[in-house]
């Protein structure tokens, strides 16, 4: 089933509306419980669906030009609303230049992250964001937004969330392979949070009660989307496996903390314990700390930095992150790929030439 | 004491003679002049003013060197509300325009090559590279810049000076102040003010622990009305290239928008521009032009392209075509108006939050239609700029509309403001070539 063929099945059997969401971060929680279906666009990766990707300049990243281009084309003529979270200056461009000039004629939503350290001003203006972006859900969802069935919602995603916290953590002991454990961990950018916790659930169910040792070299990734997907094929050939997770798109988003009380205050600190970001403005050295502890905790041998070109966020972490682990006598590979929907052989060769000289032991 | 009596007089006094200096040398020296193609000068006779530019600006570089140790120094964004650091007896110094004296010089190559070794994409920014290659080298055309007590950054221009900033306070060990002006979508909601205006006590506390001092209201206000008129005189020196011809060019205005930029919340800033605006009024008084002959007026969109100001100026000067306005140097006469010194923090954080680049792009249409309009332009140059994707992401739909909407001629000229690496003098050439011949 296409995601189109889904979102229309939510409508026509839960009278489900829909919400197109860009990346990376956002209050998964708010649309789940207004009943409101999110379908996340990371791009979608191959080459733009419209001409409408002329409109942004090539050296803009193509995360942001592929959903230009899917947008104009009517790609989410399914969906009701856009959500466009601030996740960098192209993204905030990019949802003024669909909603107010042309490619999004539907309701554009925005949230606004706070960047900056967590001081008292922080976490009173996310506390606003989140209910200035609650009310615009509302409107879309043509309901009202329940206290009750908040609670739920965030009972729901702190479930799923730990789920996906030991489906990360579990590697090839989960019984998956690279490619069907990030296939699933991904259906979560799209299905209905409920069908994604059965299969989160009937997946660890059926792992191997006594699991052999997991093979490969470990490695921690850390960067913005795991596309092209068959990357997790070339990793897993070469003789790699992802023992600690950073994308963006994945570990990142994934908090993994219980929280109590009120609904509104734990939505807030559900969406403060995510992981560091620099797509939310984390702090770099709070970044690596935290990366320096997934490698530590994982064993991984090597850092694959996988990166989308012309990511700001992203690469200006890199030099601090080499610089890390170069201290620790790690070996640091950076990646940059373009959402192509095959890895480059470039690319292929560069990570196989990786993964051979951390299998023989020596530094790259 | 003795630090800052030499700081002092560095400014007062030593500055201002070694400015002397050079003006006797240069006019010892056979002068140049401004030449386009082919031998004789398309433009007007040269500002004045310019003179007195030089001066006040190797001024404050050259009283930078002698900051450390003698008052507080922080290094601050150029959308920063550097209102609040000036009565604390703060020396400014502004990266980005250091960086774009970096790029006049071309020194970016170099300067960027260090900063790439280090590990720093050649994707990103321009000016963060330029500015990151020279913490790194020690290289600087300034002669040596002031170590800072007080990094100071506001995401009101882009969200990339803060990753910059962070990298610079990680390298140096030195404090790091954040304003983050949430983009203004149409109105900005109520919490998004209060936001603003919370993080700017916040950064008070911060600059008052570092400069051990405390915040004078008085001080702060007489600061503020500053800012306030110093954007007011140089919306009025901007203003005088609406008569016919234009009494200089937007790319002169590129030059002399350095004191709005650095000096802005001072009294030598606004002196500078009374002199400016006086002598641009005067030429128009008397017709003089920015070009000797001005047959078009064009409109300039984004950053200049510093390295290459000059050759751009130059070829389309030959031809007559003068760029009367510019969005970038507009951006600097509209911030002041939001500023009102009865409530300096509430309205600094108001006007700082509504740049051009924290607003949407029909806010940042209406500009362009209004300079249009007023300045008379016939046709617009939008400067695709590779390291500037808030001001370039858009421009594609802006040219379409301009030319649409009001019968403009607009060419979308790739670059970078800083990194002649992404420039090529012939594509550049023939493109504004091809673009001038539409007028004929």
């Amino acid at each position: 089933m296409t995601r189109r063929e889904y979102i229309l099945a939510q409508r026509a059997r839960h009278g489900r509306r829909a919400l197109a969401v860009l990346p990376v971060a956002y209050p998964r929680e708010l649309p789940t419980a207004l009943d409101l279906l999110a379908v996340e666009l990371w791009g979608p990766p191959g080459p733009p669906r419209s001409d409408a990707a002329g409109r942004i300049q090539a050296y803009v990243c193509p995360v942001v030009r592929n959903a230009l281009a899917f947008l104009a084309a009517g790609g989410a003529d399914a969906v009701d609303g856009a959500l466009f979270p601030h996740t960098c200056d192209s993204l905030q461009q990019l949802a003024t230049l669909a909603a107010d000039l042309g490619g999004w004629s539907r309701p554009a939503l925005v949230f606004q992250h706070p960047r900056g350290p967590g001081r008292a001003s922080t976490r009173a203006f996310l506390d606003g964001e989140l209910r200035a972006l609650a009310a615009g859900l509302e409107r879309l969802a043509g309901r009202a937004l329940e206290p009750e069935r908040l609670a739920w919602a965030i009972d729901l995603h702190e479930e799923i969330d730990g789920l996906r916290a030991a489906l990360l953590d579990l590697g090839p002991r989960s019984g998956l392979g690279e490619r069907a454990r990030y296939a699933l961990l991904r259906r979560g950018e799209w299905l209905w949070p409920e069908e994604h916790l059965a299969e989160l659930r009937a997946a660890l169910a059926a792992r191997p009660p006594a699991p052999e040792a997991p093979r490969g070299v470990p490695l921690l990734v850390t960067g913005y989307v795991p596309e092209p997907m068959a990357l997790l094929d070339v990793l897993e050939s070469a003789g790699a496996r992802v023992a600690a997770d950073d994308w963006a798109a994945v570990g990142r988003r994934v908090a993994r903390t219980r929280t109590e009380g009120e609904p509104w205050a734990r939505l807030l600190a559900r969406h403060e314990a995510l992981p560091p970001c620099p797509t939310r403005a984390a702090d770099q050295a709070g970044r690596v700390r935290h990366l320096e502890g997934l490698l530590d905790r994982s064993g991984a041998r090597g850092v694959l930095v996988h990166t989308v070109k012309f990511c700001e966020p992203e690469l200006f972490d890199v030099p601090a992150i080499r610089a890390a682990f170069a201290a620790r006598g790690v070996p640091v590979l950076h990646l940059e790929t373009e959402l192509e929907v095959e890895p480059p052989a470039q690319a292929v060769t560069r990570v196989e030439a990786f993964v051979e000289l951390l299998s023989s032991g020596r530094a790259a | 004491m003795l630090r800052r009596a030499r700081y002092e007089l560095a400014g007062r006094a030593v500055s201002p003679f070694l400015s002397r200096l050079e003006g006797w040398r240069r006019r010892l020296r056979p002068r140049p002049g401004r030449s386009g193609r082919g031998g004789a000068s398309p433009f007007g006779p040269p500002l004045e003013a310019a003179r007195k530019l030089k001066e006040l600006m190797t001024a404050h570089y050259f009283q930078g060197r002698f900051a450390e140790g003698a008052v507080p120094v922080a290094w601050v964004t150029s959308g920063f509300p550097v209102e609040l650091l000036r009565p604390l007896g703060y020396h400014t110094l502004y990266p980005e325009n250091h960086a774009a004296l970096c790029g006049v010089r071309r020194l970016v190559p170099a300067l960027s090559d260090a900063a790439e070794h280090e590990g720093y994409a050649r994707d990103l920014c321009s000016y963060a590279r330029t500015d990151l290659g020279s913490l790194l080298t020690g290289e600087t055309p300034a002669g040596r810049l002031p170590r800072p007590d007080l990094l100071a950054c506001c995401t009101n221009i882009c969200q990339t000076v803060l990753y910059w900033y962070r990298a610079l306070a990680a390298r140096l060990g030195v404090p790091l102040v954040l304003v983050d002006t949430p983009y203004v979508y149409g109105e900005a909601p109520p919490h998004h003010a209060a936001y603003v205006r919370a993080q700017l006590e916040e950064a008070v506390a911060v600059a008052e622990r570092v400069a051990r001092r405390r915040l004078d209201p008085a001080a702060l206000r007489e600061t503020v009305r500053l800012a306030r008129d110093g954007s007011r005189l140089w919306g009025e020196c901007l203003e005088t290239a609406t008569a016919r011809p234009a009494p200089w060019t937007g790319f002169d205005g590129f030059f002399h928008i350095a004191p709005i930029v650095t000096l802005r919340g001072t009294e030598a800033c606004n002196a500078y521009y009374r002199l400016l605006r006086d002598e641009l009024r005067e030429r128009v008084r008397r017709g003089v032009g920015g070009l000797r002959e001005e047959r078009h007026r064009l409109l300039w969109d984004n950053l200049p392209i510093w390295f290459a100001v000059r050759e751009v100026s130059s070829l389309l000067a030959a031809r007559g075509f003068n760029f009367v306005c510019t969005s970038y140097t507009n951006a600097w006469a509209e911030a002041g108006s939001r500023v009102d010194p009865d409530d300096p923090l509430g309205s600094v954080g108001l006007a700082y939050t509504h740049v051009i680049l924290n607003q949407d792009l029909p806010h940042r249409l209406d500009t362009l239609r209004r300079l249009a309009r007023s300045y008379g332009v016939d046709g617009a140059v939008l400067h695709s700029d590779r390291s500037c994707k808030p001001y370039s992401i858009g421009q594609v739909d802006l040219k379409e509309r301009l030319a649409r909407e009001l019968g403009l001629r607009v060419l979308l000229l790739e670059a970078d403001h800083d990194d002649p690496r992404a420039w090529s003098s012939e594509q550049a050439d023939t493109r504004l070539t091809a673009f001038m011949e539409a007028f004929a």
